[in-house]
């Protein structure tokens, strides 16, 4: 029996009947239950008001934490708190030849200057979108009158960067009076941002400031600002005061910010850029030539309110320094847009162990050039690791490495609870397996679990009485034809012991002494032997395998070329552990479409017992006559 | 007859017995608010309550009432409807429903709604029993617009 209100109830009919529970212990009114009733209508009151004060504070008390809070605002809050700035809208990027002839012109300079912000514009779908330099760049004279821009690497390709340009002015105020000089702009790229401070408004000479989260040391001195993502969507520029984080803007003084404002994600794709105006030397003007080396990429939207409740505590845990591998994994995926997965690891766990260096695999954006990758990986090294990390401690790419899966997958099936064909189910089985290495693996660390695959499986359908699949594993290489050449593919988990009925190892086909071949393991060995396709053995022992590190090497392999169609050789291997099979490292697990398969057998489940079927029938045949008891015969 | 009792774990209701029929008096707020000379409220009971609580019904607009919208006769927004031949009968059939729906305590035994279009004016004219008592209760309601 109720004695007191239930206070912690927020629902309204909730309250109102926790109130009517109250009043049905009093004598003092009666009509409470009457919807028309006085006494209704202040109830009506009292639970509206208590249902309205306890959702605000619920909503309230939702907000006060990164892991409950719904509002942008909210967790922009609580991640400036834990000093984590929230990437901006990235914008789209290129990397494009830029020259320019002018062979017959007289008069022409030895080096021609590429203004900061010159303009191209391309198109994605119907939508035109603006490119910009965001620096100078210098051409020289060949000789011949063609002028070729260099970057500051010295090669051609020249970054073009998606948006619009905008400058903003501040004037700056007492110094004594913190400012925060507002950029009403929500597509703002932050890293695009030039932040120039002059000591007088009419002053010429200014400095250029950088960024806080980029800075290596700071002192009273540094010339730092702060950009941040206010409540509204905007962002706000905030400078030191002589001593928190650097140097003030001086009083009377002016701001200026350049930056992209950009489209982001939409602008990722184009390929051929036009000048958008022409060059002007020695009093003509003449248009750019332009080759495209890489077509846009890396736009992308503010991070999303998900990424920033994820990784503002790591980071946070980071502290901008580069101590563990989580660290290395938070800073990267923070700062490059790029890089859309990471895993790093320690020397030591390496193999072979490397003291002295930490391991990193990038999985990029699609679309990137391998230059593009190799930039992005020098300014890691150079603009990241090298500042951050622990001194004496190296960084090295290390490319993933994709293990596939080959999955062959059977399953009992009752047509009589379903309607779909035992066809149509085996494609629901394929697709489900699709789904579910697309959704849970494909990435680093994406651990496969046979038994979770076949839950799946099993709930596609009803009809589906229940399934197994049996796991290969596949490495590819590209071997060096008519070379005789040594390779060591190595797998991410313990390979099976070898027995005497099955073929651990076995590759796909190759043309070998001009006949089809394989290779597979001796039956009982781990011997690796080359049998043709009429199974006789060309080389007793091309190589081995090591069941427990899971490392397969060929010695003196040469094949005159490859069957399939392709310049890649599968290797497939039988795991020892078929249930669970995690990538360590730099490992990604994929799916192997072409040999798995998904094969239903019919299984209407009317044989009630399998123990002496030859009895049974006969026993059937010959009661068949007599008063029906063919079922007791079992 | 012999009495029933509950068991401790269904309730602690041992002492008391089963009670087949009980007749309830009817208690509610006076919603004038008129203050008793004790400095207390007023409370309106039987029959009172209940034609307090029909003409509330009557006079609650649609929506007015938290999570209950479909709650009221709607009389005050007829005001400001347009008048035609079916008007009344429509407004009958409202206020028929919003008893039957909200009010059963009030058995309705006439109903005469009569629309003055050139006074501006709704005049009702509700007769219905009390459900506990057998007491017959007229209530009459006119409405006006005020400007």
């Amino acid at each position: 029996m109720a004695t007191s209100i239930q206070s912690t109830r927020l629902d309204f009919d909730n309250i109102k009947n926790s109130l009517k529970t109250y009043f049905a212990q009093q004598s003092e009114f009666t009509d409470y239950d009457f919807e028309a009733s006085g006494l209704s209508n202040i109830l009506d009151v009292l639970a509206y008001n208590t249902h309205y004060n306890a959702l605000t504070a619920n909503f309230a008390l939702n907000e006060s934490f990164l892991n409950t809070a719904q509002l942008r605002s909210s967790i922009i809050s609580h991640a400036a708190t834990l000093g984590y700035e929230p990437r901006s809208v990235t914008t789209s990027s290129t990397s494009v030849s830029l020259s320019l002839n002018l062979a017959g012109v007289s008069g022409r300079p030895s080096v021609i200057t590429l203004p900061a912000f010159t303009e191209f514009t391309s198109k994605v779908g119907d939508n035109t979108f603006s490119f910009r330099t965001l620096i100078d760049y210098l051409a020289t004279d060949d000789g011949t009158g063609l002028y070729k821009f260099l970057n500051e690497e010295g090669t051609e390709g020249i970054p073009l960067y998606e948006g619009q340009k905008y400058t903003k002015t501040f004037y700056v105020g007492e110094v004594g009076e913190r400012q925060l000089y507002v950029i009403p702009d929500d597509t703002m790229d932050t890293s695009t941002a030039t932040v120039k401070v002059y000591d007088t408004v009419s002053s010429s000479a200014f400095t250029t400031y950088s960024r806080l989260s980029e800075a290596i040391s700071i002192t009273s001195e540094s010339t730092l600002y702060q950009i941040a993502e206010a409540p509204n969507g905007f962002y706000e520029l905030n400078f030191g005061d002589g001593v928190s984080f650097g140097r003030a803007p001086p009083t009377g003084g002016k701001i200026t910010v350049e930056y992209l404002s950009t489209s982001g994600t939409d602008a990722n794709g184009a390929f051929l850029f036009t000048p958008a105006s022409n060059i002007s030397v020695a009093g003509g003007a003449y248009t750019l030539a332009v080759s495209t080396l890489a077509s846009s990429n890396g736009g992308a939207p503010k991070q999303s309110i998900e990424s920033i409740r994820a990784n503002a505590p790591i980071a946070f845990a980071a502290q901008q320094r580069l101590v563990t591998a989580e660290d290395y994994k938070a800073i990267i995926l923070k700062r490059f847009s790029a890089v859309t997965d990471c895993a790093a690891w320690g020397g030591e766990d390496n193999i072979p162990a490397n003291y002295g260096n930490t391991y990193v695999s990038l999985v990029f954006a699609d679309g990137y050039t391998e230059a593009q990758k190799q930039v992005v990986k020098d300014n890691i090294r150079n603009n990241l690791t090298n500042n951050l990390s622990v001194i004496s401690i190296d960084t090295v790419f290390s490319d993933p490495v994709t293990t596939y899966l080959q999955l062959s997958t059977t399953f009992n099936f009752n047509p009589a609870l379903t309607g779909t064909t035992v066809k149509a189910t085996e494609n629901s089985v394929s697709n489900t397996t699709k789904t579910y290495f697309e959704t849970n693996l494909k990435k680093f660390g994406g651990t496969f679990r046979r038994s979770n695959l076949l839950a799946e499986i099993d709930n596609i359908s009803p009809a589906i009485l229940n399934s197994a699949t049996e796991i290969k594993l596949q490495q590819r290489f590209v071997p060096t034809l008519n070379v005789s050449t040594s390779y060591e593919l190595v797998y991410p988990v313990r390979l099976a012991a070898a027995d005497d009925v099955n073929v651990i190892v076995e590759t796909s086909t190759f043309i070998f002494n001009n006949r089809i071949c394989s290779i597979k393991n001796k039956l009982n060995t781990t011997t690796l032997q080359i049998v043709n396709s009429g199974a006789g053995i060309e080389v007793d022992n091309i190589g081995s395998y090591d069941p427990q590190t899971g490392i397969v090497s060929l010695t003196g392999f040469n094949p005159t070329s490859i069957t399939a169609g392709v310049n890649y050789l599968k290797v497939t291997a039988i795991p020892a552990n078929s249930s669970t099979i995690v990538p360590l490292r730099n490992y990604i697990l994929d799916f192997d479409e072409e040999p798995s398969f998904a094969n239903g057998i019919v299984d209407r489940q009317t044989q009630t017992a399998a123990l002496s079927t030859a009895s049974s029938s006969s026993s059937g045949s010959s009661s068949s006559g007599s008063s029906g008891s063919s079922g007791s015969s079992y | 007859m012999a009495t029933k009792s509950f068991s401790y774990e269904d309730g602690n209701l041992n002492a008391s017995t089963i009670i087949g029929e009980r007749s309830k008096k009817y208690i509610d707020i006076d919603l004038s608010f008129a203050a008793r000379p004790d400095k207390d409220i007023y409370k309106k009971s039987d029959a009172a309550a209940v034609k307090q609580a029909v003409k509330n019904l009557l006079l609650t607009g649609r929506n007015e009432k938290p999570f209950l919208q479909n709650f009221g006769g709607d009389l005050g927004n007829v005001l400001f409807e347009l008048v035609d031949e079916d008007a009344e009968d429509e407004l009958e059939i409202v206020i028929e429903n919003a008893l039957d729906l909200y009010e059963p305590r009030a058995k309705l035994l006439y109903l005469d709604v009569k629309l003055l279009p050139d006074r501006n004016q709704i005049a009702c004219k509700i007769i219905f029993r009390i459900v506990n008592t057998q007491e017959q209760v007229t209530l009459d309601t006119t409405l006006s617009r005020v400007r």
